[in-house]
């Protein structure tokens, strides 16, 4: 894993009397093993990698209290982990990235959620929507309303989120009703601090194994009883989850002085708008505002009564609410028009409906509220000023900078092993013409990012392949190519993609990018490692996989050999062998690499063992500024710096000291003709006497030729 | 209920720095210095998929009053830095501090700014056809008006010099930006307390504090101007002369005196049309250009710099090599049809390339060689290519390329008294012509393409243009595939 979480792992041990202090994901999970969690499972992903990172580093802990935790191989399988759920007083908890991972399970939420839960089941959803999102930008929130699941969204202080978790194993007990809990990127990042209590073992686990295994048909998803439990949502559980939240105040109510307006806000964006207030003089540090305040925490049941209650006697309230479709504006509408309030709703008329609520956005949303609604009291001028104060500082820095600032889009890292496969590819289109690319979810997608802009549909995780079987017959002879890699693989692909393709006899290629881990989400174990998260060998390989689905062309090429790969992808385009055909492209994911040798090596050399160090360098004088290379790579250690030649203007390229010597800046200088600048160094560390000999032999030799007295180096 | 302008308020802090140069660990020290010293702190970081080389951001918020003395009161921390609300804005790299201020986290009224002035290059920069580098002075002047007190500094040489990270040179910047109410001691606390690197790192802190104590505006570099080597005396007007002695020195170690006064023979036929009132434009960009064409990149070049004897040392210092280290240097090397045609004799050279492009051989037809130029044997196959030099005169790509060169000069002198700028930006043209291999092929495609569409119609008595020959020059280097300058051409 990219992070060891050892340290951190102790503090889950901490007990009444203790503070905690710590990242926020910790806190979640110090919060399941407060709650008398049975089970723990999930499907990695930002921003939530980092529960299952931490429950694996924890093995010690969950064995001791006979909690199982389970790496699921796709969400669908960790939704599916809570069927234990719904026969059993079992609390259990799963987590996943959300939007995508809720597509992924919405099979098995459906069915979950349809049968109803006897023990607390909770879904810890990390929210990956705004900047730094890697995904599409849709809501969690449409899954909990059409299977009548609680939709929680804590306001992100760091006490509350934990006695939130508690506080949903016992709704969602109450109310036979799985509960989700979305977080969003920097709550999930946030480090804070809480009072501890002493962690509960579970009714049911290793340690209190259940005996007799319970039937009612009622629980069974197959009519007749899915109408029933239809019925019962209605009737019961919803009806059961809103006195619950009603009654444990999981909302709050913040009076301020402005009592004719109010703003409504999802709890995770609480912070933000009282941050917002707070520029404009609205507020101070402590969030007493002047405008009274509700914080949903609970977004899914609204309490009708709660709503009513707060709006009644206000003109106007502003509804905060991140995303669209505007779910909770049009709930809160219909909630004050059945009760027959005329207090105005404004929301998205002042906020943006789609996109992320930066303070900057909060900000000019709520100056513009206040200009619309004028609150009694309130100094209106006042909020204008400031807010525009803010408006008008950024414009003046867009204008004294001239031109905008060049973008970072994230890429390969330094000498990444799938990088070379898309080096392979541009050469192959230089020479057959540009090839359709169904390009898949992982850090290959970097792709389609400069410099290689390869990759022409993306349609989800582990579905490259399968997202080309409509588009492949289409272009007749040209094969397309469809890329996936080893993590989507275990995801899905093999099914929705290999199988499918040979089943329906697809004349297409598809190349595996077979890195070893699930590498963009921190570098977790996967089938194709070898080893699971406990570092157990597994026996499992992609070659054996794909033999037993019936794929008979495959080949597989280390990547780092441009030459090579492009020799195979043109005969993949080209053999005359119909069917799938699979590359797999093999090589270790770097960052785990040098995480695993870096420490090795620095003992060896300590030792005194003799060892070589490779890298790569650019002769600035060779070189006349073209980057072709760069185009070629856009590997981060191959940069540019300043030309030394003074007629020079362009720029020269350079390899800075990052490089950990893939080779691929000498396989692209052989495989694209391009440049004679590139050379590769070996650095013979703790050298030998007869290394030492030969290399001043040598040195002398060519000191010699170049007319110089002999040099010692 | 009262709202005070001056109550105690949260620091607030915003880091932007680039994936993977310790800017967790840097937010960490400064949230472990807070929390010893009893502060509330908050902090939250934007990774996501930035930590693979792109942008990222940490923030954090602390609130200088302690926690014992609050009562129970717990202030509200935002997640978001606000716009107009950053107490310092730090910057690992100039174009982040850049960012941060288009963003408009930097005020004049409160933000201090802590930016490293090195450069690391967005991709965009790096990968474009010529020079596609930010300008830097414009983000510098930018950060000086809108901060309220900017520290600006090559941190880079400054952890460098220090033996350390960049990150620890920050923190040490922050704590003397006095901004926190923490004594230095509390982030040394914090150092120690990570148990990261802690010498190395304590020793970045104590670089970066008194970078930040230190009020002296920092010297200006002197600029190295060695003489040329050769000494002639230089018929140019000096905006003229700085090149010309450039191109002079250059020439006689590419070839010899003979070549390099050829050098100053055609630049005096480029300065017989110029004049004093144009500041002598023309001819200082022609005796850039011209320099760096007759300095073609051969083969025998090529062997000639790899084989000099300064270079073995300059790659020992590149890949950081220590004393006793031996380095084993590989080259990359691909000679085809082309190399071996443009080393023959005029005759032979044209037919043997005739031959090749009329077979579709010229891409084909390559030996890639890897050659060891520490070992005696490789060094000798290069040394004895550089040899070639007295021979280059008589080869085939000298001829080709002295024609081309000749056939530009002409037009030049023709047309400058016509129209100065269409001269200028044909003199420019030349930096289409460079590279090896396929890049070279490529530029000198172009080249042609633009003369024979805009100067050659020129030189026959059309109207001139030289907006439009700027813009297909332009769009020759905007793409590799050549999709800009046909529609360019097109116009």
């Amino acid at each position: 894993m990219e992070r060891s979480f050892e340290k951190e792992v102790r503090s889950l041990r901490l007990g009444a009397g203790d503070t905690f202090h710590g990242e926020g994901i910790l806190a979640i999970t110090k919060a399941l093993l407060q709650s008398g969690v049975s089970y723990v499972g999930g499907y990695q992903g930002a921003p939530v990698s980092h529960v299952m990172d931490v429950l694996t580093d924890a093995q010690d802990l969950l064995d001791d209290m006979g909690i199982h935790f389970e790496a699921c191989s796709n969400e669908a399988a960790a939704a599916a982990m809570c069927a234990a759920s719904i026969n059993y007083p079992m609390r259990g908890a799963v987590c996943w990235k959300s939007v995508v991972g809720t597509n992924v399970a919405s099979d098995a939420l459906s069915n979950l959620a349809s049968a109803g839960v006897m023990g607390g089941t909770l879904l810890l959803v990390g929210e990956d929507y705004g900047e730094g999102a890697s995904v599409i930008q849709e809501r969690s929130h449409a899954f909990a309303m059409k299977s009548s699941i609680v939709l929680l969204d804590p306001r992100p202080h760091l006490p509350l989120v934990v006695d939130m978790v508690e506080k949903a194993f016992e709704l969602s007990e109450a109310s036979n009703t799985p509960v989700m809990m979305e977080f969003r990127i920097r709550a999930c990042h946030v480090h804070g601090r809480f009072e501890c209590k002493d962690n509960v073992p579970a009714k049911v686990s290793r340690n209190a194994v259940l005996t007799d295994p319970s039937f009612d048909y009622s629980r069974i998803c197959l009519p007749p009883a899915t109408y029933a439990q239809e019925k019962h949502k209605i009737d019961y559980r919803l009806p059961a989850a809103v006195d619950f939240i009603r009654e444990n105040k999981l909302n709050e109510v913040f009076s301020g002085e402005c009592e004719d307006v109010g703003i409504i806000v999802q709890g995770g964006l609480y912070n933000s708008v009282i941050r917002g207030l707070q520029q404009l003089g609205l507020a101070d540090s402590f969030g007493e505002s002047r405008l009274p305040i509700m914080a949903l925490n609970v977004t899914y049941p609204l309490v009708p009564d709660e709503i009513t209650s707060f709006c009644a006697g206000k003109r106007a309230v502003l509804m905060v609410e991140e995303g669209n479709p505007d779910y909770l504006e049009q709930a809160v509408n219909v909630i004050l028009r059945k009760a027959d309030l005329n207090t105005r709703v404004v929301g998205k008329d002042v906020l943006p409906m789609a996109g992320e609520y930066t303070l900057a956005v909060v900000i000019d949303g709520l100056k513009k509220f206040v200009e619309g609604s004028l609150p009694q009291g309130l100094d209106h001028t006042d909020v204008a000023r400031r807010g525009d104060a803010v408006a008008a500082n950024r414009t003046h820095a867009i204008e004294l900078l001239g031109a905008p600032t060049p973008v970072r889009p994230p890429g390969f890292c330094t000498g990444c092993p799938e990088r070379p496969v898309f080096t392979a590819i541009k050469l192959v289109e230089k020479e057959v013409g540009n090839i359709h690319v169904s390009a898949d979810i992982g850090c290959h997608t970097f792709s389609t990012l400069p410099p290689f802009n390869i990759g022409n549909s993306v349609l989800g995780y582990g579905l490259g392949l399968a997202s080309a079987a409509g588009v492949a017959p289409a272009f007749g002879d040209k094969r397309v190519v469809s890329i996936m890699g080893d993590g989507g693989l275990w995801h899905n692909g093999l099914t929705s993609g290999v199988a499918g393709a040979v089943f329906n006899q697809s004349d297409s290629v598809l190349v595996i990018m077979n890195n070893g881990y699930s590498s963009a989400t921190g570098q977790q174990h996967i089938p194709s490692t070898g080893t699971n998260f406990r570092s157990e060998p597994t026996g499992q390989n992609i070659r054996d996989a794909l033999k037993g689905l019936g794929v008979k062309w495959q080949r597989t090429v280390t990547t780092y050999e441009v030459g090579n790969m492009m020799k195979t992808l043109r005969e993949a385009l080209s053999t005359k062998t119909k069917g799938l055909k699979v590359i797999i492209a093999e090589s270790e994911c770097q960052l785990a690499k040098q995480r695993r040798i870096r420490p090795l090596l620095r003992k060896q050399l300590e030792r005194g063992e003799r060892l070589i160090r490779t890298r790569f360098g650019v002769d600035d004088d060779v070189c006349t500024g073209d980057h072709s290379c760069i185009r070629l790579s856009g590997c981060p250690s191959l940069t540019i710096k300043p030309n030394p030649d003074p007629l020079r203007k362009d720029p020269v390229a350079h390899v800075n000291n990052g490089c950990v010597g893939c080779g691929l800046c000498g396989e692209t200088a052989d495989a694209a003709t391009l440049c004679p600048s590139f050379y590769r160094a070996d650095i013979v560390q703790n050298p030998s006497a007869f290394d030492r000999l030969l290399n001043r032999f040598r040195r002398a030799v060519i000191g010699f030729l170049q007319g110089r007295p002999a040099a010692v180096a | 209920m009262t709202i005070l302008e001056n109550e105690p308020r949260p620091i607030t802090i915003l880091i932007g720095a680039l994936g993977g140069e310790g800017g967790g660990l840097l937010t960490n020290w400064l949230v472990a210095a807070a929390a010893a010293a009893d502060l509330p702190v908050q902090s939250t970081s934007i990774p996501g998929v930035a930590q693979r080389t792109g942008a990222t951001t940490y923030y954090l918020e602390v609130f200088p009053t302690e926690t014992a003395e609050l009562n129970g009161k717990m202030p509200v921390m935002s997640l978001y830095p606000g716009p107009g609300n950053m107490d310092v804005v730090v910057a690992s790299e100039l174009l982040e501090a850049g960012r941060a201020i288009e963003n408009g986290f930097v005020s004049p009224d409160r933000t201090t700014l802590i930016a490293s002035t090195h450069r690391i290059y967005a991709i965009a920069e790096k990968s474009a056809m010529g020079d596609g580098v930010h300008d830097s002075d414009r983000v510098l002047a930018a950060a000086r008006e809108m901060a309220d007190s900017a520290m600006l500094h090559d941190l880079a040489k400054t952890a460098e010099a220090n033996g350390t990270a960049l990150n620890a040179v920050l923190l040490g910047m922050i704590a003397g930006s006095g901004k926190l109410p923490l004594p230095d001691s509390a982030y040394e606390d914090a150092i120690r307390a990570q148990g990261v690197a802690v010498d190395a790192n304590l020793r970045g802190f104590a670089a970066g504090l008194s970078l930040a104590r230190d009020t002296e505006e920092p010297k200006a570099e002197a600029v190295e101007t060695a003489p040329p080597e050769q000494r002639i005396e230089l018929d140019f007007p000096a905006p003229v002369a700085e090149f010309a002695a450039h191109g002079v020195s250059k020439l006689a170690d590419y070839q010899d005196m003979r070549y390099a006064r050829l050098y100053l023979d055609r630049l005096q036929t480029v300065l017989a049309v110029d004049s004093q009132q144009k500041s002598w434009k023309l001819t200082r960009e022609v005796a850039r250009y011209l320099a760096l064409w007759m300095s073609y990149e051969d083969v025998i070049r090529v062997a000639d710099l790899k084989t000099r004897a300064d270079r073995y040392n300059r790659v020992r210092a590149e890949v950081g090599a220590k004393a006793d280290e031996p380095v084993r240097v590989t080259e990359f090397l691909k000679p085809g049809v082309e190399e071996v045609a443009s080393l023959l004799p005029p005759g032979l050279g044209a037919a043997l390339s005739g031959w090749a492009a009329r077979r579709g051989l010229t891409a084909r037809l390559h030996v890639a060689r890897r050659v060891r130029t520490d070992t005696i044997f490789g060094f000798l196959q290069l040394w004895l290519l550089a040899k070639l030099r007295f021979w280059r005169r008589r080869t085939y790509r000298f001829s080709q390329e002295q024609a081309l060169m000749e056939k530009w000069l002409a037009a030049l002198v023709a047309l400058a008294p016509r129209d100065y700028a269409f001269a200028v930006e044909l003199a420019e043209c030349a930096n289409l012509l460079k590279g090896y291999g396929e890049t070279q092929a490529r530029g000198h495609g172009n080249f042609e393409q633009v003369f024979d569409t805009i100067v050659a119609p020129a030189l026959g008595g059309a109207a001139t243009d030289a907006a439009r020959l700027r813009s297909a020059r332009e769009a020759a280097l905007a793409d590799p595939e050549g999709q800009a300058l046909g529609q360019a051409l097109a116009v």
